[in-house]
């Protein structure tokens, strides 16, 4: 299957001070698209968190790599591909977080599926309804 | 640094260190925070001030657990301010991971500093 094209890339090393450049970029594309208040919270958070699992999983020590970020509207959805170049998802015990970073991406996407392309990495999407469908209710 | 947040220790009435965030923090400020708690391992109270904060990820939750479980270890108080109508974003990560039952939550530094100092860590 072919990828759509992307209605913004951005390609980041895969380092801290990265992942709010990304959470910027994201939380702009949300504005621009109309979204309220609370998706573009929700939309910024999954996204670190999505960044921050690259940072801390997916290169080992000493290799330089990257984040990638592909952004794609659609009628009243967002989808983000957060992907890395790395080693595949491995786990990092002495990460030494809560273990909160992909259970908090479920709660706050849509849809969100992951999966290890031929080519190597972890690609992350995830899928957001730009607007509260209870909002007006 | 673009977002990034910026984190004081500040010193209050009564002698007390209280650790301020102020922005949006994640885990490029993570370890800062993780080093200023550490340094009031030896204080009276421990008060980490979130009411001018815009933004805490996973990384930031993971540090302030981890300050809360050592100060309960060291039988010191600990506290967090988020603010009697706390940032959008600081409300919705508390409630979705369900920290707010976890944690000793203030409505204001005063709070915090009156119920702490008195050795009462319940809000």
């Amino acid at each position: 299957m072919t990828a759509p094209a992307a209605d913004v890339t951005l390609v980041v090393p895969a380092v801290p001070d990265s992942i709010a450049v990304i959470r910027q970029t994201v939380s702009g594309i949300c504005e621009a698209l109309g979204a309220d208040a609370r998706t573009v919270g929700d939309v910024k958070l999954a996204a670190t968190e999505a960044c921050t699992n690259v940072v801390l999983h997916a290169y080992s020590d000493g290799d330089a790599g990257t984040i990638e970020l592909g952004a794609y509207a659609h009628d009243d959805e967002l989808r983000l591909l957060v992907r890395d170049r790395g080693a595949g998802m491995t786990p990092a015990p002495m990460a030494g977080g809560l273990g909160l970073g992909l259970p908090l991406i479920a709660a706050l996407t849509s849809t969100l599926t992951i999966v290890e392309p031929d080519d190597g990495g972890t690609e992350v999407s995830m899928t957001f309804a730009l607007r509260d469908t209870f909002a007006d209710a | 640094m673009t977002g990034a947040g910026r984190i004081e220790t500040i010193v209050v009435d009564g002698g007390l260190p209280v650790i301020v965030l102020w922005g949006e923090h994640d885990l490029s400020t993570a370890p800062e925070l993780r080093a200023r708690l550490h340094d009031l391992a030896g204080t009276g109270a421990v008060i980490v001030d979130l009411d001018q904060t815009t933004f805490v990820d996973s990384s930031i939750l993971g540090v302030l657990v981890g300050g809360l479980r050592r100060s309960r270890e060291a039988d010191v108080p600990f506290g967090l301010v988020v603010g009697d109508e706390p940032h959008q974003a600081i409300r919705r990560i508390f409630e979705l991971t369900g920290l707010y039952d976890v944690f000793p939550i203030y409505g204001s530094r005063e709070n915090a500093l009156a119920a702490l100092t008195a050795r009462g860590e319940a809000p």
